[in-house]
Parts: structure tokens; C-alpha cells; sequence
């Protein structure tokens, strides 16, 4: 079987991806990101305006109804999961033959 | 304050206007021409995206998410494509970006901009055209921009009263001749320079 054409995701999207497992809008997505990768990963906002964009036109995000009149809110697709769960995959099989083979 | 420049290259554009914010010229609005209020001369960094937005749900959702981050918005509208921001910044290192990819990206959209806008003033141009509003044959005999019959066979005074009497009309018609065509060659121009500049910064120069 062909790999996915998505794969592999960037750091980025990744994290993005595991930031809307549950609903955020943008700055948001922002922090939990700066969380998840332990201050490593930090978007700026033009960026992650284009990222998001991006992903909605590959659907694996989607927009979900809000409170917050002024900020639009996100969550995960199931194409999203599918994405993140196949690129996870393959990144736990990159470490499992490091494992055996370097350490 | 009021000033007209025009700049393709986003950089060079906001080094500019945070050398106008250190003398203590903040940008505070963009038409046509860039408009600067007085203001204590500060550090301030300004950073400059170029987008369009289709309505004010979308244009408002991109503000609050900058407004977040700290970035305030100074100037630009739905439509203006060019948006301005500026955050106080002791380090001079914040950016509205934060790789090359996406810092990049804005030139696409700008040349993507100026592809539409020149492609757009082709109908025009193929109307007046077809419509014989103007003719491409005086492109190449410019004598054809002068309609008075018999005009090139006369001589002395006779000649140069009809010719003088015609010139301005023989002129706006060249000009009409011209105007598109440059228009559209000036736009294809800043679609070339917007790309050369996505190419560079995709490279991360």
C-alpha cells in the first residue's frame, strides 16, 4: 500500500492537530502548543493564520459552532485523526528501530 | 504627516516605518498614501501581512487572533490586502511570522493580487480593440492619429495650423492606444518582482 501523500506531517501540524483533539480557536491553539512542546514550538500569528487555513482546506480540522462572537473555533476532523494517528505510527516505528538498533 | 511610497518588497517597507516610529512617526493609516501621527519616539516594530478577506466574520476572527498575540492593528482594511501591526518590542525580534514558508507566502498573495488585477484589464483592452475605439495600426504609423482628410499633403501655414489644431487630440488618442497595455506590462512587472522575492524568502535568505 501507497503512504499517505499528507505523511510525514511537519512539527507544526502536528502539534496543531494534538492542540484540537479538543476545540480552540487560534490563540489558543497557540498556547497549547507552546505547552505541548515544551516551549520548544512557538507560532507566531501570521502563521498559524496560514496553517489553519491550510488545514481547513485539507479538512482536517473543522470549524464548530462558539460563544465567542469575534474568534472562530476549531476542532479535529476524523481525516485529522486519521492523519495524526498514521503520522504518530510512523514515527513509533522510527523509534522502535533506533531502540533496538542505537541504544 | 502624509507620504507616498510604494514598495513590493515588505521588508524594506517595514524597516521604513520603524524608522519613521523611532523619530516619532507612527503609520496610522494606509490608502494610496501612508499617513503618520506624532507620537514619543518609541521601539516599536512594525510587521506588515498581506491579506484579503471575503467577509467581516473572517476579517475579524484574523484581528482578534494578532490582538491576542500582542500585535496590534494600525492600519489596513477587509480589502486593502496590505495589514499593518505594530507590538512594543525592546529585543527587535518579534515577528508576526515564524517560518520561512509562511513569511514567504505573503508575496504569493501579493502576486497573486497583480496577476488578477493585469488579467483583468485584458477584457478592456480587447473591447476598445474590437470596438475600433483604438487602433493598433497607429502603433505603427503614428501619422493615423490625425483624422483631418488631406492633412499630410498640405503645406506652409495651412499644414502646420490643421496639424497644431489636431496634436492634442492626435496625443489623447495615443495616450488611449498606450494606457492599457502599459498598465497591464507595469502590472506583469510587479508580478515578476513579488515572485523573485517569494522565491528568495522561501529560501529563507
Amino acid at each position: 500500500m501507497r503512504r499517505d501523500k499528507n505523511l510525514p506531517l511537519t512539527e507544526t501540524v502536528y502539534y496543531i492537530l494534538l492542540a484540537l483533539l479538543e476545540p480552540a480557536h487560534g490563540y489558543l491553539i497557540m498556547q497549547k502548543i507552546e505547552e505541548l512542546s515544551n516551549g520548544e514550538v512557538r507560532m507566531a500569528a501570521g502563521t498559524l493564520y496560514g496553517a489553519i487555513e491550510n488545514l481547513l482546506k485539507l479538512k482536517f480540522i473543522q470549524p464548530v459552532q462558539s460563544d465567542d462572537s469575534r474568534r472562530k473555533v476549531y476542532v479535529i476532523s476524523d481525516e485529522g485523526k486519521r492523519v495524526l494517528k498514521l503520522d504518530f505510527d510512523r514515527m513509533k516505528h522510527m523509534i522502535e528501530v533506533t531502540e533496538k538498533m542505537l541504544i | 504627516m502624509r507620504k507616498f511610497r510604494f514598495y513590493i518588497d515588505f521588508e524594506k517597507e517595514e524597516k521604513w516605518l520603524n524608522k519613521m516610529a523611532k523619530q516619532g512617526w507612527e503609520l496610522c493609516g494606509k490608502s494610496f498614501i501612508y499617513e503618520f501621527r506624532k507620537v514619543e519616539p518609541n521601539n516599536t516594530t512594525i510587521k506588515i501581512d498581506y491579506r484579503t478577506f471575503e467577509n467581516n466574520r473572517d476579517y475579524e476572527d484574523y484581528l482578534a487572533l494578532f490582538k491576542d498575540s500582542g500585535w496590534e492593528h494600525i492600519a489596513g482594511s477587509k480589502y486593502s490586502g496590505t495589514q499593518y501591526f505594530k507590538t512594543v518590542d525592546e529585543n527587535g525580534d518579534a515577528d508576526i511570522f515564524s517560518d520561512a514558508p509562511s513569511k514567504a507566502a505573503r508575496y504569493r498573495r501579493l502576486s497573486n493580487m497583480y496577476l488578477i488585477t493585469a488579467i483583468s484589464y485584458l477584457p478592456v483592452l480587447i473591447a476598445l480593440i474590437t470596438t475600433k475605439a483604438i487602433d493598433v495600426s497607429w502603433f505603427l504609423n503614428p501619422k493615423l492619429l490625425y483624422y483631418t482628410p488631406g492633412l499630410w499633403e498640405r503645406t506652409g501655414a495651412d499644414f502646420w495650423k490643421g496639424f497644431l489644431f489636431e496634436t492634442p487630440f492626435a496625443v489623447m488618442r495615443g495616450f488611449a492606444l498606450m494606457f492599457f497595455p502599459l498598465l497591464i506590462l507595469f502590472y506583469l512587472a510587479f508580478v515578476i518582482k513579488a515572485e523573485k522575492h517569494y522565491k528568495a524568502n522561501l529560501k529563507g535568505k
